[in-house]
C-alpha cells in the first residue's frame, strides 16, 4: 500500500507530460511538475478574441465574467476549453443584443529570442465557433 | 477532548517518545511543575505541520474550503483525530475534488497534498505505520524532483540556455527585487527592460524596438539560479531515491533542508516549501531529535521568508 500514492503520482505526471505534448497544457499545470522550468505559462500565452456579426468584426478584451474560462483554455487549449470560451462570448454579446453569427479564438504563446530576450507572439492554433 | 496535539509538541522533544501510554511520575511533576510528557513521535511532527500547512493556504471553492479548514482545525486540537486515518482519507478527497473542480489550473504541489495526504491515510492502516509513511514520503519527494529535472533539462527549451531565469528575473514582479539586490539592476533599468520584454501581438514590429539592459551581475544571476536549482534537485531527487544507508539518510535531510532554506528565499510558493518540510519529518526516527528540530525551524523560517520582503528592505537600508 506504501507505492499507492506514489504510483498515481507517476501516473499523473507521465500524463501530462503527453498532454503537454499533444494539446499544448502547459508544464506548469496539471501535476507534471514543470513548473519555473519554461516561460511557457499563463504570462505567456493568451486567446485572442475575435466576433464577427451582420455589419461588425471586432477584437474583444477578455471580460472579467469570463477570465476563469480564459485562463482555463490558455493553460490547455483543447476544443472542449475553447467552445466554452466562445459561447460565453456569444452568451455575453447576446445578454448586451450585440449580434454576432461567429466567435474565432487564436490561441498564441510567445517565444523570447536566445540571444536577445526579445520577445514575439507566435498563433498555435485558431478555433472557429458558428453561433446557432 | 485530550490535551492538544500542539502542547504535545512542545513537551515530547527528547527522543524518547513510545507509542504507548507513559506513566507520568506526578510526584516529579509537581516537583519540577513540567508539564507531562505524552508520546508524540516524529510522525505526529509530520502530519501536524501538515494541518498547519493546510491551513496557511486555505484553498478551492466554497463546496470544500470549509472542510478543508475546519478538519486540520480538530487535528491540531485532538491527537486521536490526527492520527485518524478516516480524516486523512476525507482530506484527500477533498483535494481531488478541489484539483478536478478547477482543473487544470491547480498548482502542483496541491497534487503533491494530496498524494501526501492519501499516504498518510493509508499509513494510518498499516501495521508499520511509521515505516511505511517514512518509505511513500522518500518516493513522492524523489519521484516529484524527478519530473521537475525531466522538465528542466530533457523537455523545456528555454532553460538550460538560462533564459527562463533571465527573462523571469526582469517580468516578474516577485523577483524584481532580488534582481534589483543582487543582479545589480536599478529600478530605471528594471522598468525599462519590462518594457523591452512586453509581448507585441502576432505581426507587429516597433520601428525602433527597445533592447533588454542586462548587467553581468544580472546574467550570473540568472546563470547561477539555472544550474544550482537544477544541481539542488538532481541531489534531492538522487538521495530520496537510493537505498538508505546512516550517511545516505543524513545527507538526504540536509540536501532537503538546504534545498527548502534556499529555494523559499526567493521562491514565491511557500505552501511547497511547508509541504516539503513536513514530508522530510515523516521520514525521521525517534531518535534524530536535531533533525526533528531542524525541520520545525524550517518550516518557521519559511513562513518568515514569505512574510518579511527582507530584500526590499535590504534595498531601502542600502539606498540609505
Amino acid at each position: 500500500m506504501r507505492m499507492v500514492a506514489p504510483a498515481m503520482l507517476v501516473v499523473v505526471a507521465s500524463t501530462q507530460i503527453a498532454l503537454s505534448r499533444t494539446v499544448e497544457l502547459t508544464a506548469w499545470k496539471g501535476g507534471g511538475f514543470g513548473m519555473f522550468a519554461t516561460l511557457d505559462h499563463a504570462a505567456y500565452r493568451g486567446i485572442d478574441i475575435v466576433v464577427d456579426g451582420p455589419d461588425r468584426s471586432e477584437a474583444l478584451e477578455v471580460p472579467a465574467s469570463i477570465e476563469v474560462a480564459v485562463a482555463r483554455a490558455a493553460a490547455c487549449p483543447t476544443d472542449g476549453a475553447l467552445r466554452t470560451v466562445a459561447e460565453s462570448v456569444l452568451a455575453r454579446e447576446r445578454r448586451y443584443h450585440r449580434p454576432v453569427s461567429r466567435v474565432t479564438l487564436t490561441f498564441w504563446k510567445a517565444d523570447f529570442d536566445r540571444a536577445t530576450l526579445r520577445p514575439s507572439e507566435r498563433p498555435v492554433r485558431t478555433f472557429v465557433y458558428d453561433a446557432p | 477532548m485530550r490535551s492538544s496535539a500542539l502542547r504535545e509538541l512542545a513537551v515530547a522533544d527528547d527522543g524518547s517518545e513510545s507509542t504507548g501510554p507513559v506513566a507520568v511520575d506526578q510526584a516529579a511533576a509537581g516537583r519540577d511543575a513540567a508539564p507531562a510528557r505524552l508520546p508524540f513521535g516524529p510522525r505526529d511532527i509530520a502530519l501536524c505541520l501538515t494541518a498547519v500547512a493546510l491551513l496557511l493556504r486555505p484553498m478551492g471553492p466554497w463546496f470544500v474550503r470549509p472542510a478543508l479548514l475546519a478538519l486540520p482545525v480538530l487535528m491540531i486540537l485532538s491527537p486521536a483525530l490526527l492520527r485518524s486515518a478516516l480524516a486523512w482519507g476525507a482530506i484527500a478527497v477533498l483535494i481531488a475534488v478541489r484539483i478536478a473542480d478547477d482543473w487544470p489550473l491547480a498548482d502542483n504541489h496541491i497534487y503533491l497534498l494530496g498524494y501526501w495526504t492519501l499516504a498518510i491515510a493509508l499509513s494510518l492502516r498499516a501495521p508499520d505505520g511509521e515505516a511505511a509513511l517514512a518509505s511513500s514520503s522518500r518516493w513522492l519527494i524523489g519521484l516529484a524532483f524527478v519530473f521537475a529535472v525531466l522538465w528542466k533539462a530533457v523537455l523545456s527549451p528555454d532553460f538550460l540556455d538560462g533564459r527562463f531565469f533571465r527573462v523571469t528575473l526582469l517580468t516578474d514582479p516577485r523577483f524584481g527585487d532580488a534582481a534589483q539586490l543582487i543582479g545589480g539592476l536599478s529600478s530605471q533599468q528594471l522598468a525599462d527592460n519590462r518594457k523591452a520584454l512586453e509581448v507585441l501581438p502576432s505581426g507587429a514590429e516597433l520601428l525602433e524596438p527597445p533592447t533588454v539592459d542586462e548587467p553581468t551581475r544580472l546574467r550570473w544571476l540568472a546563470m547561477a539560479a539555472t544550474w544550482g536549482v537544477l544541481a539542488l534537485e538532481s541531489a534531492v531527487a538522487l538521495t530520496m531515491l537510493l537505498p538508505t544507508t546512516a550517511l545516505r539518510s543524513a545527507v538526504r535531510h540536509i540536501t532537503l533542508l538546504v534545498f527548502c532554506g534556499t529555494t523559499y528565499l526567493f521562491a514565491p510558493v511557500a505552501g511547497f516549501g511547508w509541504l516539503l518540510l513536513a514530508m522530510g519529518a515523516g521520514q525521521l526516527d525517534g531518535k534524530q531529535v536535531g533533525l526533528k528540530r531542524a525541520y520545525v525551524a524550517a518550516f518557521l523560517v519559511v513562513i518568515f521568508y514569505g512574510e518579511i520582503p527582507w530584500a526590499d528592505l535590504a534595498l531601502k537600508a542600502g539606498r540609505g
